[in-house]
Formats: structure tokens, C-alpha cells, sequence
């Protein structure tokens, strides 16, 4: 599979999977314009309890690794485990997104609904990876 | 794979063509892509062609529709960002593979953003998008 991206004009997204119904008062939600800063958002809001029903999943925008910018071993090599993170990081996110969706009514970890925190090392996600594949380690947040 | 997002040569096109003042116009539609399995954004996808074999929702509470907020900020440099916010609603069983950014005529797609995982709603469930172009001049 072969994917291009701009490194100079780029774009992150995220979507947030959610119940349009609130958890609590068991109505439904309705739009909600608010200022974060200086910026208008929008997000929907239980109009009883102030509630943003109940989180399924939030995906997470990854970048890929700039390219190298020297031809020198630290350049090459620094780029390589760039590429590694971002392979192993991008797997993880996907198996959680798919792993959230499926267990929707079910009680799972919070982290693997949101995403946070994200593996921010090889060996966290190499770790984060295989914790996700267990189907004992992952209801447990140990680590 | 995971998720990917880019601003699509078509995209490109209208921007310039925004800038030479010609027939063009900016960001103001937004539609989720219908696909069973996860897509891979690609540069030359087209609005009439998204990734893979993804169409645009067409009913659903899915279908393109204008974007909640669009606005300006800064990431490295004074203005260099565009921002995007929205809500959809899902009227239905629905699979959503990403999105898709139009512009006003509703002919051209600025961004594709492929997510992580299918999300399969259902009737009345919600999708927040949280969206942000920067031209990085670092």
C-alpha cells in the first residue's frame, strides 16, 4: 500500500465517536457553539446536565516522519526509527479505534476509547501493541 | 494502516485559483466517506473519486452539508492554520471510513482524512471532527 502525504502543508483531523443520547438524564443532545480561546467550536451538549454522552472512540491523526535531510548514518538512522514509531504507533491506533468500536457496550479501559495516553516511545508501542493483542493485559492499566 | 489525512492536489488547484481570483471558493461543505473497510487518503483523490473505492454518504444524517465553524489561527507563524469544526449525526446504521472537505460549489475536495478504523454508527450517535490545515513556513 503506498500513501503520499505534503510535508510542508499538512493536516491533522480527528473524529470523536460518541452516543447521541446522554448517559444520565437519557435525552437527546443537542448542538452547542463555545470559544475555546479565540476559536469557535462546536460540540453537543445534554441540555439537563450539561453531558457529551458517552465516549465510543476518538481516532488519532498521526504525521508521518519528515524525510531525512542529510545523507550521514545519525540522519539516515534517526529517520529509520522515525518510520518504525510511526508504523508501530499507526498499528496500535488502528487496532484500538476497531477494538473500541466493537466492545461499544461494553466496559473496556478509557484509554483505549480516547487514546490517551499515546505510546510515545518504540518500546512503549511495541509495548502498548501487545497489551492490546492480550486478552487478560488489556482490562488491566498497570502499565 | 493507520490514519492518514492530506490536502489533495485538487485542493491545491482551487487554492490557486483563489489567489489569481478566479472562479473558485473556500472551505464551507464537509460529507463522510462510505467505505466497509479502513481507507487510505491519497493526494489525487477527487471530489467526484475519494480513496479506495469510498463514495459520500448520501442520506443518513452523513451527506454533505455545510461545515459548523471554519476560522483562522496560528501554529508556527501569525495566521498560517485553518481550522474546522463539526457535527454529524448519524440517522441510521452507517459505516464512516473519513471525511471529506468541499469547498462551496460542492465540486471539489480541499482535504481527505482517512480514520483510523471503520466507525460504524448507529441512529442517533454522534461525530465530532476536529479539523486543522497548517502551511508549515518552519
Amino acid at each position: 500500500m503506498k500513501t503520499a502525504t505534503r510535508g510542508s502543508f499538512k493536516v491533522y483531523a480527528t473524529g470523536e465517536h460518541r452516543e447521541g443520547v446522554c448517559e444520565k438524564c437519557h435525552i437527546k443532545l443537542i448542538k452547542e457553539f463555545y470559544m475555546d480561546g479565540d476559536r469557535k467550536r462546536v460540540r453537543m451538549v445534554c441540555p439537563e446536565c450539561g453531558g457529551m454522552g458517552r465516549l465510543i472512540a476518538k481516532t488519532f491523526s498521526i504525521q508521518p516522519p519528515n524525510p531525512p535531510q542529510c545523507l550521514s548514518f545519525r540522519c539516515l538512522y534517526r529517520f529509520f526509527m522515525d518510520t518504525l514509531f510511526c508504523a508501530l504507533l499507526s498499528n496500535y491506533h488502528r487496532r484500538r479505534v476497531a477494538y473500541a468500536e466493537i466492545n461499544r457496550h461494553k466496559e473496556i479501559l478509557e484509554r483505549y476509547r480516547t487514546g490517551e495516553p499515546s505510546p510515545s516511545s518504540i518500546l512503549g508501542a511495541i509495548v502498548a501493541n501487545m497489551k492490546l493483542r492480550c486478552p487478560i493485559c488489556r482490562k488491566y492499566n498497570y502499565f | 494502516m493507520g490514519q492518514t489525512q492530506t490536502v489533495l492536489d485538487q485542493g491545491i488547484t482551487e487554492l490557486i485559483l483563489l489567489w489569481r481570483e478566479e472562479t473558485a471558493t473556500g472551505m464551507e461543505s464537509i460529507v463522510a466517506l462510505n467505505m466497509a473497510t479502513p481507507c487510505t487518503a491519497v493526494v489525487g483523490s477527487t471530489f467526484a473519486d475519494p480513496a479506495d473505492t469510498a463514495t459520500h454518504h448520501t442520506d443518513g444524517g452523513l451527506t454533505i452539508q455545510a461545515i459548523d465553524t471554519v476560522g483562522g489561527t496560528t501554529v508556527n507563524t501569525a495566521g498560517d492554520t485553518i481550522t474546522f469544526d463539526h457535527v454529524f449525526t448519524a440517522t441510521g446504521t452507517k459505516n464512516v471510513a473519513g471525511i471529506h472537505v468541499c469547498n462551496n460549489d460542492d465540486d471539489v475536495a480541499f482535504i481527505e482524512c482517512c480514520f483510523n478504523a471503520v466507525l460504524p454508527m448507529e441512529n442517533t450517535d454522534t461525530l465530532t471532527i476536529d479539523g486543522q490545515s497548517t502551511i508549515n513556513q518552519a
